[in-house]
């Protein structure tokens, strides 16, 4: 068990520093020139050839790239002091560089979204387990009658329309159209400052329509393990026995069943965690996802590549944590 | 709680393959001598499901491939006309009551309508955006597919530090999601390329990589599956056995037999990538030159707009949700042809 979390930590680490090179490099030599949208929005887009060579030798861009992504990853640990033309800016650990609009470190933001996205994720993922796990079972106990098809066609049918597009009808048709007033005012809403009423009708339809769409996927995958796990030995062993179908079915046949369900969630989960992109620019909630495509549009490139960053380390982390969950459900995992 | 007396589940009429075959029953002539590919064909063409989505998406395929002639017959085209003789700029920049909905009656210089502010032809850009989703899509099943097919089948069948190698990438993509990978270089692009005169195809190749890029990791582990029990089989040792060269071994005795998987992966990326295309571009990070059904979206969701007309944003989104719709049915038979007994 041991050796297996530790081989398993060894690769997440490898695959962190992976990433975080790939994604270095891809900021370094991708954009004709790393400087360039900070030399135009300081100089009203009027960057001559020298000033964005000051803004390039400031930043560091004229150093070799090995030395600045060690500089960098320096400044993960420890913080370093940022120098953008003459002026200087402390940048205190973990840091992950300045955002070009704000000339703040873009650590300091991100931790300020991050409640907004957790709010969507936790809510989303409520709802997922809530209809999905539930629903799952009771088709997998009712298999092949035609309370079952029709559940599993209008799931397919369901979950075979593009996310987004059901999102947005969803927000479109509720709050605009219909003016339904407990939906009327989605967003982010701080449970400290605005109350907890106000942070639950925020983000409510945004969490319905994560858990509509996203509990299609857990009724299907509980089903199969469902139906799997109900023509195992076992079960029928227990029936012979006589003992009672609620036994049967929850104690026996879910706990079996839920295990691929758990992995699967704890994915998802972390999925959510690192962005929900579509959710928030849909239902306006400003959370990470939000920030990252207004920093796309503002050409903010070192919030692009924290948030890149931030969100490839989240979902490596919660596959990790997956892998060795699993392999304490599962001891057969880790043996092989 | 009889767990055993239901059929296979699916869709359409699948459901009547019987459990044992009687080697004279109807069935079994039915299929006898013909190849498997030809057995699902047949399975598929008596799914009345399957048909109908096969005849919506060849639909789609003839508006994307005609475009242009479709566009000539009505004769509408993608120019930017003088706005200000389509649209009301007093009316919020709304269609002219001549020009169609929502103000006026239906007039066959447009049939779909012309577009708020711009007073662009929407037929048009609907058949020009149908045509620019089914050629990103296509084309990055099929980057995506063969480097998945080659992967998955050096993984399986050399086994060893090669499939651990491989393997570890494979997982490595995985936990790297579409979007964020579409996020991360959409920037990149921009600003490396939005003054040069080529900025919509170069935004085109790199969403096609960054499909591609990102999208091979299924087929690849599905090949490298059914590699690694075919790579077993009697005829793959006989081929060593005469020294066939590995390379042979690979292209001509096991991809014939991969045929099942690869159409099984290609049905599932196709209409993810149809999907991805325009949700892309409605969050503003895919195409972004205008003839994108998910640019007509994100028009369409202006609130003035959609208040007023809202044709204008349906008509792309029942473009995208029938597309996408279909090509997902039609794959689940397609799967469920392939290999009857699978229960999803």
């Amino acid at each position: 068990m041991f050796a297996y979390v530790v081989k398993r930590l060894i690769s997440g680490v490898l695959v962190v520093t992976l990433v975080s090179i790939a994604i270095f490099l891809l900021f370094w030599y991708g954009p004709s020139s790393p400087a360039q949208p900070i030399c135009d929005r300081e100089t009203s887009n009027r960057c001559s050839a020298a000033k964005l060579e000051i803004y390039e030798r400031t930043l560091g861009y004229d150093n070799p790239v090995y030395e600045e992504y060690g500089k960098y990853v320096k400044g993960i640990f420890v913080g370093r002091t940022l120098t953008i033309a003459s002026n200087e800016y402390d940048c205190s650990a973990p840091c992950l560089g300045l955002s070009f609009r704000t000339k703040q470190p873009v650590k300091e933001e991100l931790v300020s979204r991050i409640p907004a996205t957790f709010s969507i994720a936790i809510g989303g993922a409520f709802l997922y387990l809530l209809f999905g796990v539930p629903i799952g079972v009771a088709a997998a106990r009712r298999r092949g009658t035609v309370a079952d098809k029709a559940l599993v066609s209008s799931f397919l049918f369901i979950s075979s329309i593009p996310y987004y597009l059901f999102a947005l009808l969803t927000w479109l048709y509720l709050t605009i159209t219909f003016e339904v007033p407990f939906f009327s005012d989605t967003g982010y809403f701080p449970i400290t400052q605005d109350g907890p009423f106000k942070w639950f009708s925020g983000l409510f339809l945004a969490w319905v329509a994560l858990g509509i769409f996203g509990c299609t996927q857990y009724t299907r995958f509980t089903r199969g393990a469902m139906v799997e796990a109900l023509s195992e030995d076992y079960i029928r062993t227990a029936k012979a026995k006589g003992l009672p179908t609620r036994t049967i079915v929850y104690r026996h046949g879910l706990r079996a069943a839920l295990v691929p369900v758990v992995t699967i969630f704890g994915i998802d989960f972390g999925t959510l965690l690192a962005g929900t992109i579509f959710t928030e620019r849909i239902f306006e909630v400003q959370g990470i996802g939000w920030w990252s495509l207004e920093a796309v549009q503002g050409r903010d490139l070192p919030v692009v590549q924290a948030t890149a960053l931030f969100s490839a380390v989240v979902l490596i982390i919660s596959n990790l944590l997956v892998d060795v969950v699993y392999s304490v459900l599962d001891p057969r995992v880790r043996l092989s | 709680m009889s767990a055993d007396t239901a059929g296979p589940e699916t869709l359409g009429s699948l459901s009547t393959e019987p459990e044992q075959q009687d080697p004279n029953s109807q069935q079994a002539k039915e299929i006898s001598g013909k190849s498997p590919l030809r057995i699902a064909l047949g399975r598929l063409a008596r799914d009345k499901i399957a048909v109908i989505c096969a005849v919506v998406v060849l639909f789609f395929v003839l508006c994307a491939v005609f475009a242009g002639p479709i566009c000539h017959l009505f004769g509408v085209s993608l120019e930017t006309p003088l706005a200000s003789e389509r649209v009301d700029g007093l009316n919020q920049g709304l269609p002219k009551p001549s020009m169609g909905p929502p103000n006026g009656p239906f007039t066959w210089d447009h049939p779909m309508g012309v577009a708020p502010r711009t007073g662009e032809d929407n037929l048009a850009y609907w058949l020009y955006g149908c045509r620019v989703s089914l050629t990103i899509a296509t084309t990055a099943t099929i980057f995506a597919s063969l480097v998945g097919v080659v992967v998955g089948l050096l993984a399986g069948f050399l086994g060893g530090a090669v499939d651990k190698v491989l393997s570890f990438f494979i997982d490595l993509f995985l936990t790297i999601p579409f979007l964020l990978a579409a996020l991360t270089i959409a920037p990149i692009i921009n600003d490396r390329y939005n003054l040069s005169d080529n900025y919509s195809t170069i935004q085109k190749t790199a969403l096609i990589m960054v499909l591609s890029i990102f999208g091979w990791m299924g087929t690849a582990r599905l090949i490298r599956g059914e590699v690694i029990t075919l790579r077993e089989r009697e005829f793959v040792q006989a081929a060593r056995v005469m020294g066939m060269p590995t390379g042979r071994i690979l292209f001509k005795e096991l991809l014939p037999n991969l045929a099942a998987p690869i159409i099984i992966s290609i049905s599932l990326m196709l209409p993810t990538f149809v999907a991805l295309e325009a949700g892309l571009a409605f969050l503003g990070i895919g195409v972004t030159d205008g003839v994108s059904w998910g640019q007509m979206i994100l028009k369409g969701t202006n609130l003035t707009f959609f208040r007023e007309y809202p044709q204008y944003l349906w008509q792309p989104l029942l473009g995208i949700v029938a597309l996408v719709l279909s090509l997902n049915l039609l794959g689940d038979a397609v799967r469920d042809a392939l290999d009857p007994k699978t229960r999803r």
